[in-house]
């Protein structure tokens, strides 16, 4: 280390998120981030549903009464949309794995789809579920 | 000169540990195998919606419902120990990251145990 006194000039930074002006595919991006995680924390939800399944009349009626109540209903949803999200997510991972659809008109389509596919199919999936039983 | 060290032995440890190609190979095989296996969850929660225990446990019980589901619990559980590590990797720095990466393996794993264990007795007991 030199011993002159004078701290050392900052290295320069490659340019983070905040220079860049915001965009769909970034966005779909950290979506796509977002849906992971909470899927992993559904996970633990899922756990719940096998455990209490598992057990008695009981225990089954606590996860019941969780899931049908107003709370549960919104994690309910938000576990079905992300799950649909982050489907369409990886199945556009693996189209630009392979090389198709990453230029611009396309790129913004696929991004546009996952967003409103990701939606519709959890609007879709709970439409069954209230309508068939 | 502040260091005695060798240039090597400064860098060595320093690069990468040439392991990433399996976990994305990995993640590739689990993603794919997970959009069947998920449709097929969500069938199978959608069957199960309106029935109350004893008819929801006989019906989960089957053997083609419940090895969906144990197929599933399984891919998705390791695909999703494998996207957390991604994002601990990109988000946390310092010894926190340690610490997170075993939380992670951890509580996968127990995830995983528990779900299989309550298959298999909804299945067999």
């Amino acid at each position: 280390m030199a011993t002159t006194g004078t701290a050392p000039k900052p290295r320069p930074l490659s340019p983070h998120l905040d220079i860049y002006r915001f965009t769909l595919t970034m966005a779909m991006s950290i979506v796509h981030r977002i849906t992971g995680v909470g899927l992993y924390v559904g996970v633990l939800l899922l756990a719940w549903f096998l455990l209490a399944l598992s057990g008695d009349a009981r225990s089954y009626g606590t996860f019941a009464a969780f899931i049908r109540s107003f709370i549960g209903q919104i994690v309910l949803f938000g576990f079905t949309w992300s799950l649909f999200h982050h489907m369409l997510g990886g199945v556009r991972h693996a189209l630009w794995d392979a090389g198709i659809g990453l230029d611009d008109p396309l790129r913004e389509r696929l991004a546009q789809a996952t967003a409103i596919g990701g939606f519709g199919l959890a609007v879709v999936a709970w439409i069954i579920g209230y309508a068939v039983r | 000169m502040s260091s005695f060290r060798t240039p090597l032995g400064r860098v060595r440890f320093l690069g990468s540990a040439r392991l990433g190609a399996e976990d994305n190979w990995r993640m590739h095989l689990t993603s794919l195998a997970l959009i069947p296996l998920s449709i097929a969850f969500v069938v199978i929660v959608l069957t199960l919606l309106h029935k109350d225990y004893n008819a929801a446990r006989a019906e989960m019980g089957e053997p083609l419902p419940a090895v969906l589901m144990l197929l599933f619990v399984l891919t998705g559980i390791y695909h999703a120990e494998l996207g957390m590590r991604s994002v601990i990797v990109d988000y946390v720095h310092g010894h926190g990251r340690e610490w997170a990466l075993i939380a992670n393996t951890c509580a996968a794993v127990a995830l995983g145990i528990a779900c299989v264990y309550a298959v298999l007795r909804i299945g067999f007991v």
